[in-house]
């Protein structure tokens, strides 16, 4: 005790000199406290109470991240378990405007509910919050603190109405793949902690201890360490979960769910194969043909079971499993330290899918039901609509000239790059299984406007109303798509 | 003499215990146990590996933290698994399958 007594002062000095680089991330702190008390107090006395403090903490917060940009970069807190640098700053911006879209969707959709929605700002505030540390740190106790804080916060809100007997079921099945998962992981980290005795995964201490450990154990811990991530990214054979969640869970929640809490995850994948793929060693070969395989099974998985799907949101739930794999290329792409590739493929994707699900949402309130076939014939009543959500599975496709085709560009040209490098012919397969999905994706998202512009209705449809505030930010998205993919140098340059 | 060897070996059936309660599913409740067994599981091979890290105590202090995240995880569980009595009648995950393809 006394040997930590001298030291005690410059410890403490350490922690109070690495507050600022945590300022976004108490703001948020702050903002989850006075929110709980918003929603238990005044709430009943204005109701908008909770939803203003969300905004305003996130805004903050925002404000705070973008202040890092110039100050912060490259320097590290808290005893190495925090490290900002461009990625960490650039990804927890995205993750932070996307979550603003989240939050005015929750808002609007949800506003007249008899059960009061104070406390889903204050779980969506410590999801944030979870991400934020996911994509901060590269230290594996902060990492599992994070997935927890993450997946706990995602249970919830999945579970938070239950008023159906779908919502309760897709909540069960969330809460138990994803605490399996977590358990799972766990025990490959105790495993991986054993072989190195040292937490952070970037640390030359970790990597000697992995060059050293056995190597059928050390397969293994890395095994049992991809299905935590797998949960959250939801890739084969951990995607089995997504289609039930997302089919079952209201419609901003699987908004939330299908974009955000996969950019966190995947700038760890990133870091994580970024810091052990280097190597010339056995375990750095087994992580790279590992995530290929786990790609090319994801791409094809989510696409081929996309293609019978009949519900909309089920059908989004494959397609974004089919985006994973992508998303793992992007991944692989990331050893090479492309960031603005991985970014900008990433801002693109949370951009389609809020929009795309703002839309599937508009239709569900206005003509009750999220399947493909209720939306005949309402494009010819609807045109404005019906073409920007054209637009936006058009781009999800990957076809030009919308932002999706370039993000689908640069990263295949990225893997085709390394390709030449390295003369791997799984990396070719790679690409050819890519290129191959992204035609059959084509069979089904054509569906909807096949649907909606050329089939007729027989009934007679009530005209839906929208929600104008909603429908007029998910237009606005699929005209961000677009432009970008006209001049995508507007976003790249800002992501250098 | 009790070795190192001996922790790892008791963790690993205790984990083994906890994954079989987890694919015999017939109650969500002991899905639950068994997920819990297995982060304890893994907690034992935190502490146990933590003897040998002396200057940072990193094992110990992640054998607490995720005691608690445990907790938290199992608390959230029951409240939806609770939910789900309310509709079906039955914790029985093979008979809650509403949503399929």
């Amino acid at each position: 005790m006394s040997a930590f007594a001298s030291s005690i002062s410059s410890i403490l000095d350490h922690i109070i000199s690495s507050i600022p680089l945590f300022k976004p991330e108490l703001t948020l702190m702050i903002a989850f406290v006075c929110s709980i008390i918003c929603s238990l107090f005044v709430d009943k006395i204005w109701k908008f109470s909770s939803f203003i403090i969300t905004i305003t903490g996130l805004l903050i917060s925002l404000y705070f991240l973008l202040g890092q940009h110039q100050l912060f970069i490259g320097q590290s807190g808290f005893f190495e378990m925090i490290k900002i640098d461009q990625l960490s700053i650039l990804s927890r911006i995205i993750i932070s405007i996307s979550t603003l879209c989240i939050t005015f969707f929750i808002q609007q959709r949800f506003s007249n509910q008899i059960r009061p929605i104070g406390d889903l700002y204050a779980v969506l505030i410590t999801a944030t919050l979870g991400l934020h540390l996911l994509t901060l740190s590269s230290n594996w106790l902060l990492i599992f603190i994070a997935i927890e804080t993450v997946s706990i916060s995602s249970y919830v809100m999945v579970g938070y109405f239950s008023k159906t007997k779908f919502e309760a079921e897709a909540a069960m099945k969330y809460v138990l793949f994803g605490s399996i998962c977590a358990a799972v992981m766990l025990y490959g980290l105790s495993l991986i902690y054993g072989f190195t005795g040292n937490l952070n995964f970037d640390s030359s201490q970790h990597i000697q201890g992995l060059i050293e450990a056995p190597k059928i154990m050390c397969s293994m811990a890395f095994l049992f360490l991809l299905t935590g991530i797998g949960f959250k990214l939801s890739f084969a054979p951990f995607h089995v979960w997504s289609p039930d969640v997302y089919q079952g869970a209201p419609t901003p929640i699987t908004a939330y769910l299908s974009t955000v809490p996969k950019i966190g995850a995947l700038v760890l994948l990133s870091r994580l194969l970024a810091s052990w793929t280097d190597s010339p060693f056995y375990y750095s070969e087994f992580l790279t043909t590992i995530t290929i395989i786990i790609a090319i099974a994801t791409m094809l998985i989510g696409n081929l079971a996309a293609l019978k799907q009949k519900d909309m949101k089920r059908m989004m739930a494959y397609s974004s499993i089919g985006h994973t794999g992508i998303l793992l290329m992007v991944a692989l792409v990331y050893v090479q330290h492309d960031i603005d590739v991985l970014l900008f493929y990433l801002t693109i994707y949370a951009l389609m899918n809020i929009a795309v699900f703002l839309f599937i949402d508009q239709l569900e309130q206005g003509i009750g039901s999220t399947k493909i076939e209720s939306y005949a014939g309402l494009g010819k009543k609807h045109p404005l609509l019906f073409v920007c959500f054209s637009i936006l599975l058009i781009s999800l496709i990957g076809l030009p000239p919308t932002a999706g085709f370039i993000g689908k560009l640069l990263v295949f040209s990225k893997v085709f790059e390394q390709y030449q490098v390295v003369n791997e012919v799984s990396l070719l397969v790679l690409l050819i299984v890519g290129a191959l999905t992204s035609v059959i994706s084509l069979f089904y998202y054509f569906k909807i406007p096949l649907q909606a512009f050329l089939r007729e209705n027989q009934t007679v449809v009530d005209l839906p109303k929208f929600n104008i505030f909603l429908i007029s930010i998910a237009v606005s998205i699929s005209i961000i798509v677009v432009i970008l993919g006209i001049y995508p140098s507007l976003l790249l340059n800002f992501l250098k | 003499m009790i070795t190192l060897t001996h922790f790892l070996v008791v963790s690993a059936f205790i984990f083994c215990i906890g994954l079989y309660a987890v694919l015999a599913k017939k109650n969500a409740i002991m899905i639950l146990v068994g997920i819990e067994l297995m982060i304890n599981a893994a907690i034992l091979n935190f502490v146990a590996f933590g003897k040998y890290d002396k200057i940072n105590y990193g094992g110990q202090i992640f054998a607490l933290f995720a005691i608690v995240l445990a907790a938290a995880a199992v608390a959230v569980g029951l409240a939806i698994i609770l939910n789900v009595y309310r509709y079906y009648k039955t914790v029985n995950p093979d008979q809650i399958r509403e949503l399929k393809d």
